[in-house]
Formats: structure tokens, C-alpha cells, sequence
């Protein structure tokens, strides 16, 4: 083989990995024109400190697309709906959209400052957690559709917030903060009142005077009343998921903290009443306070990482261009307005936005989206075309067939939904301990209040009180929900977000309560790069120049493979400069005329249907590329093959370790691929996966029945592509990795940003680790309760043991939350 | 010590206005965005540069209409 001269250095916008020459400037590299575009816009403004905040904050661009999307929508009320722009002082109007692609403060910054900079943007604000620009222009000298396509131009999409779940969001945050702010008050001031409280009772037992009658007697009433307050008002929140709970029969540690407080409070002023006795406020608001911090933390955690899904784009454009005829240059419409029958026009580059019949013009079409088929298929007039394809060739009229929700990729969805709903609601390990704690804790106090009975009816009474107050599961409640939101926090820092806490349960479980797991995986994309390289194995440039200058014609994987190929051999000018007539793709490959010279580059079956006159040296290097498991390319110039190009999707270099180390954790792995089963062979001998479980050639139908299949352990489903949507919603814990379609990331719990096979391994043994952090914090807070409950049995516990304990028991089980090890690095083991 | 009858009262007073001024935060959506207000602070320090605003906008016109 020809060794590689080729360098990968990342884009200077997106980071892309982008080929280049030795000579070339590194700080003018991208790998598309978009990025080089959004690079020129922010270095004319002067704005590049916007590289430097990215790279302090850990932000990365968003790599810019190409294709011009139609923005004069935005100028229609109709289309915004709800966003339309309402009028404000001085003849100007605001709105709020949402944005796509904001990674981090330095996305922020860029806006605002473009905002800054351009005439008639009054103001932009950005607000990262809802994925919102709030925006104030004068529609005199702007329109919202500049705005639109200038933030485009950036790398950004806008869209009109549609997100009712969003304002449900910030209504319940909004409610949680109130209810913790009420509590912090209490509790705070409770705890100044308890001090002067203690503080006086131990001068006493010093012998000095202590607190006066009627002071204590004060402080006793504006305790409980703070007290009183903590409870009936914040604390409401846990007599009703309590009594929830008892209505259906489902066990929840609610239960035993609600019959901690109702006992503590209906003793505690009773006792304020009666001026006698214990009064509990101060333990009692505290108990209110920790526990509404620490379900607001996993409220927030959960609700990040579900945000981050809910705003992506959309997968089937929202506008279509409506046509009367083939001439017609048309007008656009949005797709929910189409009916069956209209007619449609979709130009090259563009996604076909409905489901339908070509009418007039033949063209190649992607589908990758829907069969992960990486290989465009052609269409001819009659052709059925379906919604989320590309139209990669020629632009065609298509009839319209099925729209939304009726087409094809509305069907999958609908069945990624339907998945998502049927999926049993995971028992949490502490909500039945809960369970059991009532019950335990009720004998209890029967127990003691039978055993202190003989000596009198009050102390009885005080003990079993207290027994019920001090057994109160404050750290317990708080473990598993801090534990998940921690892992959750920790993960999103590894760019690895997860959506739902439970995945770490189902995941975690593995080797403590079960034995085997099932991981499969999607080969394109995830276990190799998703973008194919090519390589010269025997011929010259000068036929390499040819067959560049013909791919550049067409826009697929191998074709933009060879083209870079041909760049790193210095060739590029070359071939942009040579003349094409005639490039026509065919089944396998692209023929042409190139400086008059025919030109067929592509497959074994393209040469022999074309006569193309294939030497015993390239038929030597034919069968060299089908050992090594490529794709062979054959460049024939005026019907005389003159090269031989080897294409291969390489395996992501972390991919063989990261499988290794999934295994010796208990996994068997396999592979689920649509792909050519020879393919997948090839990728599973040099991964080491046995040979029965690399399937290729699969449907998503067929995806979706092999992850569904029964089996005793955790299915787990690997993926990227609009053709394992189905597969990752339907499996116990579906998991996307970057560079694949919008649609499983919609349907996995799990996105590793990253789209490193190794960022699996490290969730996989984080869920382990979580398990086991939550196992102790249970084992620590359970025996903090069992120390109070034999105090209290034996009659030992005051109301400052108490006031002690519950806090000690709060803040051990918060401190081996933060200290415990959930993720390390990777590159421990070699 | 009686006076304890008043310091008491006010102390929770001024704390029930703190704990009202709070609330009224919350409510007025002032807590919904923990995330950007905290790296804002980082990032806005640079002052605007008012020369380069006055040539940059023509700039900035003339590209946006390409």
C-alpha cells in the first residue's frame, strides 16, 4: 500500500477532524465552506475572543451546514404561532425563539454580541438552560428572518418555541425554590431559637439560672410556630405524595417521613400547648429544608439532561416548496398544510420532506436516515420517495403521499413513542425500603411504648414518640435521589448525558443481582468512523486526478473520500480545473467524460458491465484490497483500468479495547448492523466478536425484534441512525452516540457526546459504581437510624441527641455523595 | 430581658421581609436561569469597543446581504 502522507488536524471552527496537507495554514483550515463562512462573519466582527471563551469553557461549535434553508417563513405570523412578535415601546418588537446547537457561555456571548453589532438587533438573550433566545429588533430596518438567517449563518437554527413541558418546567422550579426558601426561613430562625433553648437548659444543669419561665415559654411558642409553618406550608409536599402513595399501594419513602413529621408535630405542640415536654421544631424544619434541597437537585439534574434531547432539530423539514408544474419556480408552504396529491419541488441537498411519488426528474437518493444504507439508491419517475431521504442528484417533482405523522419516519417515531410508554415503571430500591420502614418503625414504638408502660403512661408515651421522630429516614430519602442526580451531573461533565436516572440502575445492576447483560451494537458510526477514507493502492495520481474531478460532481461518502485523497496528494487545484461533461451515476460507481476523456470509476460489476479492461496488476490489487476487508475502487480512463482505490470505514481506535473491557464486566457483545453482512463480519473478526453475534443485513423491524427478544439480563442497544430509533427505545437501555441522525437521540436515554466507544465503558462501570454508593449511603443513614431507634428504646434520647443526629446523618450521607469516586479515567488501565 | 418581647418579634420581621423580597425573585423568574447569568459575569468584563461599533455595523450590513 502507499503509505498515507495525510494529516488530520481539527477544523479552527468546529474541531472537526479535517484532512490537510503539510503546507497548510493551521489557522485557516475547515472542513466545510459553512465553517469557513461562520469563521469569516465572527473574525469581521472582531468577536474571535469567541474561540478562546469556547476553549476555556469546553464548548465546541457547531459544525455549519451547507444547505440554505428557507428563513422567509419567519416573517409570517402564521409560522411562529405562539412566538409571534409582540409590539413594544418605541415601534420595536420582541419575541422569544429557540435555538439550536448552544454548547456552552462562549455560544451565548457570540449571539449577544452579533446582536450588538447588527443595525436594528436591539438585544439578544440568550438563555442557556431553556436553549431560548429572547430577541428585541426594529422591524423597520431588520427582519426577523435576517436575524434568522444571520444566526444560521453562525451555526445556530432557530425555530419557535413549541415547548408547553418547558413552562411546566419553570413552574414547578419555580414552585420548588419558593417551598425551599420557606423552609431555609424556618429552619434557620428555628435553629437560633433551639440554641438559645439548649444553651439555657445546660447553663441550668451547670447549676447556673438559666432561662427564665416566661422567656422559655416565649421561645417555646415561636418555635413551634416557625415549626408549624415549615410543615403545614413547604413540608404539605410530603403529606401528599404520602397519602398518594397509600392510595395506591405502592411503598415510598415519603410514607415514613410523613409519619415522622405528623408524629413531631402533633407532640411538639402539644407539648408548646401544655408547657411541657419536647417540642421538635428545630429537628422538625430542619428534616423540611435538607429534604426539599435534595429533591430539587434531582429535579433539575433530570430536567437538564431531558432538555438537551427535546431541543433538537427536527428530522423532516418543516417547509416544502408547493409547484404547479415542472417550470414552476413555486412557493413555500409549511408541510402540515400539504394534502394528498399536491405536488411538490425538491431541489439537490435538500431533505425530501413527505412521503410520495417522483412525478417528473430521476435523481439518486440518500436514505441513509431511514435504513442506514450508506449507498444512494436511484430513483426514476413512479419512484416511491419517502420523508427524511436526501435528494442528492437532480432536483424532482414529487406528488405528495403522506405527510407528519402518516409517513414512514412519522411511523417510526410513533413507534419509538409507543416503546418509551410501554416500558414498565422502574421500583426503586428505596421506596420499598420505605415501605418496609413504616412498618418496622410502627412495631417499634408499639414495642417500646409496651416496654416502658410498666414504669409509668408518660414516659411511655415520650419514648415511643420520640422513637417515631428520631426514626425518621431524612438521609435515607435523600440517598438515591442524591446519588442518581450526582452520577447524572458528573456524567454531563464527561459529555455523556443521560435522561432518566433509572438507566443507571438497569445498567448498574449488572453483577450484583443478575448475571449476563446483552450489549449490541450499530456498526456505522459506532463502532467505525462513519465517514469512509480511501487509500491508492496501485496506479498513478494522474488517474486519480481524473476520478476526483468526476466525484466531485456527486455528493456521497466515497466520492467526498476520494476527493480527499486526491487533496492530500496535492492535487486539488487540478482537479477542480478540469472539465466535466456528462457525469452520470450508475449503480456502484459515476461515469463521465473528463478533458473528453472517458472516465468510470467504481465497483468490480461497473467495469465488467462497462468492458473496462482490468490487468492482471489490478487484478492483484483487487483481491490485496478484499483481504484487508476494503472496498476496492477501479478507475478506468478510455476503458483501461489505471487504478486501484481501497475504501474502508476505519474502526474508531478506542473501539477493540473499549469492547475488551465491556466484556470482563460481564457483557456479551454483539453487533446489529443493516449493513452488508460480509461488512460486518470484517469489523466483528478484528473486534474479536464471535461470528453469531455480528448480524448483518438487518431491517429496523428486524433490529427492533432482535433487541426485544426474551432474555433474563439487561438488553442494551448501542446506536446512531434513524434505523435504530425503534431498537433504542425498545431495548432496556438504549444508548446514541454523536454523528448520528436527530431521531435516536430523541429515542435513547443515553447520548455520549463524545462518540467515543469508550464513554460506554466508563457510564457502564459509573452505573456499578452509583449502585454501590447508593448501598452505602443506605447501610450508613439505615444505621444512624438504628443507633437513634435503641436510644430511644432505652429511653436515652433528648431532644438534642436528636437535633444532633438527624443533621450528622443528613450531612454523611451528602459528603460520601460528593467524595465518592463515580468516574475515573479511562486511561488507568492500558 | 424583656426586651427579648421585641427583639424577637423584629428579628423574624426582617427576616419575613428577606424571605418576601426572595420570594418575589423567584416568582419574577429571576432564579429560572442558573446557568447563564454565572458565566455571563465571566465574559461581559470586556468593554464594548465604541469605535469599532460605529465601523463594523456597515460591515456587518454589507455582509449580511451577500
Amino acid at each position: 500500500m502507499v503509505p498515507s502522507e495525510r494529516l488530520e488536524l481539527p477544523c479552527v471552527h468546529c474541531g472537526l477532524p479535517t484532512i490537510a496537507s503539510a503546507g497548510d495554514d493551521r489557522s485557516k483550515l475547515f472542513c466545510c465552506n459553512g465553517c469557513r463562512q461562520a469563521y469569516e462573519l465572527i473574525h469581521g466582527w472582531g468577536l474571535d475572543d469567541y474561540y478562546a471563551i469556547r476553549d476555556q469553557t469546553g464548548g465546541q461549535a457547531t459544525s455549519v451546514t451547507d444547505a440554505e434553508t428557507a428563513y422567509d417563513c419567519f416573517d409570517d405570523a402564521a409560522f411562529l404561532g405562539e412566538c409571534a412578535p409582540k409590539p413594544l415601546a418605541g415601534g420595536r418588537l420582541t419575541t422569544e425563539l429557540s435555538v439550536s446547537g448552544l454548547h456552552c457561555a462562549a455560544c451565548a456571548w457570540l449571539i449577544e454580541n452579533v446582536a450588538n453589532r447588527t443595525p436594528g438587533w436591539d438585544s439578544a438573550r440568550v438563555k442557556l438552560n431553556r436553549h431560548s433566545l429572547q430577541l428585541v429588533y426594529e422591524p423597520g430596518s431588520i427582519r426577523l428572518s435576517d436575524i434568522a438567517r444571520l444566526v444560521a449563518r453562525l451555526g445556530y437554527r432557530l425555530a419557535p418555541l413549541s415547548d408547553q413541558s418547558d413552562q411546566a418546567f419553570a413552574i414547578e422550579n419555580r414552585k420548588l425554590l419558593m417551598q425551599i426558601a420557606v423552609a431555609g426561613f424556618c429552619a434557620a430562625n428555628a435553629m437560633w431559637i433551639a440554641i438559645a433553648l439548649y444553651s439555657g437548659e445546660v447553663a441550668a444543669a451547670a447549676g447556673a439560672s438559666g432561662v427564665a419561665a416566661e422567656y422559655r415559654l416565649l421561645f417555646r411558642i415561636a418555635g413551634t410556630l416557625l415549626g408549624l409553618a415549615a410543615v403545614i406550608f413547604p413540608g404539605r409536599t410530603f403529606f401528599v405524595s404520602a397519602i398518594a402513595s397509600l392510595r395506591t399501594r405502592t411503598p415510598h419513602m415519603d410514607l415514613p417521613v410523613a409519619l415522622g413529621l405528623s408524629v413531631g408535630t402533633v407532640v411538639g405542640v402539644g407539648s408548646a400547648v401544655l408547657d411541657r415536654g419536647e417540642v421538635y421544631f428545630d429537628s422538625l424544619t430542619m428534616l423540611v429544608f435538607l429534604l426539599l434541597v435534595g429533591r430539587w437537585i434531582q429535579f433539575r439534574q433530570q430536567h437538564r439532561a431531558a432538555s438537551a434531547f427535546d431541543l433538537l432539530l427536527r428530522i423532516t423539514p418543516q417547509h416544502a416548496r408547493l409547484v404547479e408544474s415542472e417550470e414552476d419556480a413555486g412557493r413555500l408552504v409549511l408541510v402540515q398544510s400539504l394534502s394528498a396529491g399536491q405536488r411538490i419541488r425538491v431541489d439537490v441537498g435538500e431533505s425530501i420532506p413527505v412521503d410520495g411519488d417522483i412525478e417528473f426528474g430521476e435523481t439518486n437518493v440518500d436514505r441513509s436516515l431511514l435504513t442506514g444504507e450508506s449507498v444512494p439508491v436511484r430513483a426514476g419517475v413512479g419512484a416511491e420517495v419517502t420523508a427524511g431521504t436526501i435528494n442528492l442528484s437532480r432536483p424532482i417533482v414529487v406528488s405528495v403521499g403522506a405527510t407528519g405523522t402518516e409517513s414512514r419516519i412519522g411511523k417510526v417515531m410513533q413507534s419509538v413513542e409507543t416503546a418509551m410508554s410501554q416500558r414498565t415503571p422502574i421500583v426503586q430500591l428505596a421506596d420499598r425500603i420505605g415501605g418496609v420502614f413504616v412498618v418496622a418503625v410502627t412495631l417499634l414504638a408499639i414495642v417500646a411504648f409496651a416496654f416502658w408502660l410498666p414504669v409509668g403512661l408518660a414516659p411511655a408515651t415520650s419514648n415511643a414518640t420520640s422513637l417515631l421522630i428520631v426514626a425518621c429516614p431524612c438521609a435515607l430519602a435523600l440517598a438515591t435521589p442524591l446519588a442518581i442526580a450526582v452520577t447524572l451531573g458528573r456524567a454531563a461533565k464527561r459529555r455523556v448525558l443521560i435522561r432518566d436516572g433509572g438507566v443507571l440502575q438497569r445498567l448498574g445492576m449488572l453483577g450484583g443481582f443478575q448475571r449476563r447483560g446483552q450489549l449490541w451494537f450499530d456498526k456505522t458510526g459506532t463502532l467505525t468512523e462513519g465517514r469512509p477514507r480511501a487509500e491508492l493502492v496501485q496506479g498513478d495520481t494522474d488517474s486519480l486526478r481524473l476520478a476526483a474531478a468526476l466525484e466531485r460532481q456527486v455528493c456521497h461518502p466515497i466520492a467526498d473520500a476520494i476527493v480527499a485523497l486526491a487533496q492530500t496528494r496535492g492535487d486539488a487545484e487540478g482537479s477542480h480545473a478540469l472539465v466535466v461533461n456528462d457525469c452520470e451515476l450508475v449503480s456502484g460507481g459515476l461515469c463521465g467524460h473528463v478533458e473528453r476523456r472517458r472516465v468510470i470509476v467504481g465497483n468490480q460489476s461497473v467495469h465488467e458491465e462497462h468492458g473496462s479492461a482490468l490487468s492482471e496488476e489490478v487484478q492483484v490489487a483487487i483481491r490485496e484490497c478484499l483481504a484487508t476487508r476494503a472496498t476496492p475502487v477501479i478507475v478506468a480512463v478510455d476503458g483501461v483500468a489505471r487504478a486501484v482505490l481501497s475504501v474502508r470505514d476505519p474502526i474508531k481506535p478506542d473501539a477493540a479495547r473499549s469492547i475488551g473491557r465491556l466484556r470482563e464486566a460481564g457483557w456479551d457483545v454483539g453487533i446489529l448492523s443493516g449493513d452488508h453482512p460480509e461488512i460486518v463480519r470484517g469489523v466483528s473478526e478484528q473486534l474479536g466478536i464471535e461470528a453469531d453475534k455480528a448480524i448483518g443485513g438487518l431491517s429496523p423491524e428486524q433490529k427492533l425484534s432482535k433487541v426485544t427478544e426474551p432474555f433474563s439480563g439487561t438488553t442494551v442497544m448501542v446506536g446512531d441512525g434513524a434505523n435504530d430509533a425503534a431498537a433504542l427505545a425498545a431495548a432496556d437501555v438504549g444508548i446514541a452516540v454523536r454523528g448520528g441522525a436527530e431521531v435516536s437521540l430523541q429515542a435513547a436515554p443515553v447520548f455520549v457526546a463524545s462518540g467515543k466507544v469508550a464513554g460506554i465503558v466508563e457510564l457502564v462501570s459509573a452505573a456499578k459504581r452509583c449502585k454501590w454508593l447508593i448501598l452505602t449511603t443506605f447501610a450508613v443513614s439505615l444505621s444512624y437510624n438504628i443507633i437513634a431507634v435503641t436510644l430511644a428504646i432505652g429511653g436515652l434520647i433528648s431532644p438534642l441527641i436528636a437535633a444532633i443526629l438527624m443533621p450528622i446523618s443528613s450531612v454523611s450521607v451528602l459528603s460520601l455523595t460528593l467524595a465518592w469516586p463515580l468516574f475515573r479515567s479511562t486511561n488507568e488501565t492500558p | 430581658m424583656s426586651v427579648l418581647y421585641i427583639a424577637l418579634p423584629i428579628a423574624l420581621l426582617l427576616g419575613g421581609g428577606g424571605l418576601i423580597a426572595c420570594l418575589y425573585c423567584i416568582q419574577n423568574g429571576q432564579y429560572d436561569d442558573m446557568d447563564t447569568p454565572s458565566v455571563r459575569m465571566l465574559i461581559d468584563d470586556k468593554p464594548f469597543d465604541a469605535k469599532r461599533a460605529d465601523e463594523e455595523p456597515d460591515s456587518a450590513r454589507s455582509e449580511r446581504r451577500e
